[in-house]
């Protein structure tokens, strides 16, 4: 497949820019003193103009020339980025049950309730088959990663440690946790093993926690989660998942404050993944979340310089990256065609394989059964066809969008769930134009490097530097 | 992180790009923290 940027079919050289066949560079303004963006919403190149310098940069000149010469090859990259990742990490859930009853979930609260673990024989016999699905299709020792993921997967904490035990050496394991089940042996287990460990907490305060994360009867696990926090302080693999919804979004600030007062270094601040009605009647306005997640950003920023210590956004970060090196991403929602069955897949607690474990509660996305069906067959079923071939070109406005690739338009569950197809857009398309701009102008700044992790461009090559004007 | 300080004086364009092999890449709403590869 490709896009746009490469299938070129007019007659156009495409020697001059914004005509023909030539590359589209749309300016930006992304709210700073000085600077202008321009961007290529086709390869993902940008650059920050100087606004008294916008039209001697447009004209012929270094600056084009060098975009020019590298723009093809640009286009090449983010199709291969785009089309040509085979997956390398599997959503495992190794139990259909969960001992809380959050509001948002997106899985359905009878399964939640009432559903069944995965044997232990049978997780370990789902992961030898990944084992040699992936051993077949990833380079030689190269480890994919299997994340145990919920409903809460230490409930079948058995078979998670059969797990660990027999295939340690042929996967990168990691757990997310609501953090209310393990006792602190439990989590020296984990450490021991180097198992990454993300657990779940939705703000500072307890009462506002409960509105949305409870047991069943509606009880508060805010001290167990507190207390798991305390025992991970330090563990280097280890990072907290704060989901933003309308009853927590005005206490952002306040979170990452005691994150950071807790250790945790990395952190995502996930707006919520509004699949299911139980989510979307807690959904923030775009505006409204907007200005609350970018207050945070500024803390954690203002944090940093006051304690030499990061918190990082990964969320945040990995739309920084996407700008500065749009492969290098951490994370594939941001993205189209997301990572949903493209370079992640999620594997039910029986064995049934969807793009994405947002789409576990929606029966028309089960792709096979892990027992049954071959993965590679799986993967180019019709249900995974639909979100692996869902892409910004299809989308309105997303087409004519010029950070469509630093987006990717997420969640195509929730564009089918809420918005009726995936030719539709997610659920939070402003809050991405706010988080570009507010990327955009920390780089103008030269205050990006506060919002990453210190090695995040540790496998890349500078591809381009301008070196003119 | 291999980027490096700009002077005080405000360059006319800012432009980079960095690349690195795709494979590997990505999760969606969970982050493992330890290396890529």
């Amino acid at each position: 497949m490709t896009t746009a940027a490469t299938d070129r079919c007019a007659s156009s050289r495409g020697l001059q820019f914004n005509t023909g066949n030539g590359n589209t560079l749309q300016p930006l303004d992304i709210g700073h003193n000085d600077y202008l963006g321009l961007v290529d919403p086709d390869t993902a190149f940008w650059a920050l103009i100087q606004k008294d310098k916008l039209g001697e940069a447009l004209s012929p000149g270094p600056f084009l020339q060098q975009y020019r010469e590298k723009a093809a090859e640009f286009a090449a990259e983010m199709d291969r980025f785009r089309f040509a990742v085979t997956p390398s990490a599997v959503y495992f859930n190794p139990t259909e049950r969960c001992n809380l009853n959050c509001s948002y979930c997106y899985l359905p609260e009878t399964l939640r309730q009432d559903g069944r673990h995965m044997p232990t024989a049978e997780v370990l016999s789902a992961l030898e088959i990944l084992k040699r699905y992936f051993l077949s299709t990833l380079p030689a020792g190269f480890k994919p990663q299997i994340i145990f993921h919920g409903a809460e997967p230490t409930l079948n904490w058995e078979a998670l440690l059969a797990a660990f035990d027999r295939y340690g050496d042929a996967f990168r394991f990691g757990v997310q946790s609501n953090g209310t089940v393990l006792s602190d042996d439990q989590y020296d287990v984990l450490m021991k093993r180097g198992v990454a460990i993300g657990l779940s907490l939705d703000c500072a305060v307890d009462e506002i926690v409960t509105r949305t994360r409870k047991t069943w009867d509606g009880h508060s696990i805010y001290a167990k989660v507190v207390h798991s926090m305390e025992k991970l302080r330090g563990y280097p693999n280890y990072s907290v998942i704060c989901t933003v919804t309308g009853e927590n979004m005005h206490q952002l600030v306040e979170t990452v404050d005691f994150f950071h007062q807790s250790g945790v270094s990395t952190c995502m601040l996930n707006p919520v993944r509004c699949t299911r009605q139980g989510a979307r009647d807690i959904k923030p306005a775009d505006q409204d979340i907007s200005r609350y997640y970018l207050a945070a950003l500024d803390r954690t920023e203002e944090l940093y310089r006051e304690t030499n210590r990061r918190l990082v956004v990964a969320n945040f970060a990995n739309i920084l990256i996407a700008i500065m090196a749009p492969q290098a991403r951490r994370l594939m929602c941001d993205i189209s065609p997301c990572g949903g069955g493209r370079s992640f897949f999620a594997v039910s607690a029986n064995g049934d394989v969807f793009p994405c474990s947002e789409f576990i509660g929606v029966p028309a996305f089960n792709g096979g059964n892990l027992f049954h069906d071959r993965i590679g067959a799986i993967l180019k079923t019709p249900p995974f066809k639909l979100v692996t071939g869902r892409k910004v070109e299809d989308i309105d406005p997303c087409r004519r969008c010029a950070v469509r690739h630093f987006c990717g338009s997420p969640c195509p569950a929730e564009a089918h769930q809420m918005n009726g197809g995936m030719d539709r857009t997610g659920a939070f398309c402003e809050l991405y134009e706010d988080q570009v701009r507010y990327a955009m102008r920390l780089i103008a700044d030269d205050r990006h490097s506060a919002f990453l992790w210190d090695d995040w461009d540790r496998d890349t090559t500078t591809t381009f530097e301008l070196n003119a004007c | 992180m291999k980027t490096t300080k700009r002077s005080d004086a405000k360059r006319p364009i800012i432009a980079t790009r960095k690349s690195c092999n795709p494979n590997g890449t990505g999760l969606s709403h969970y982050v493992m923290m330890d290396s890529k590869k």
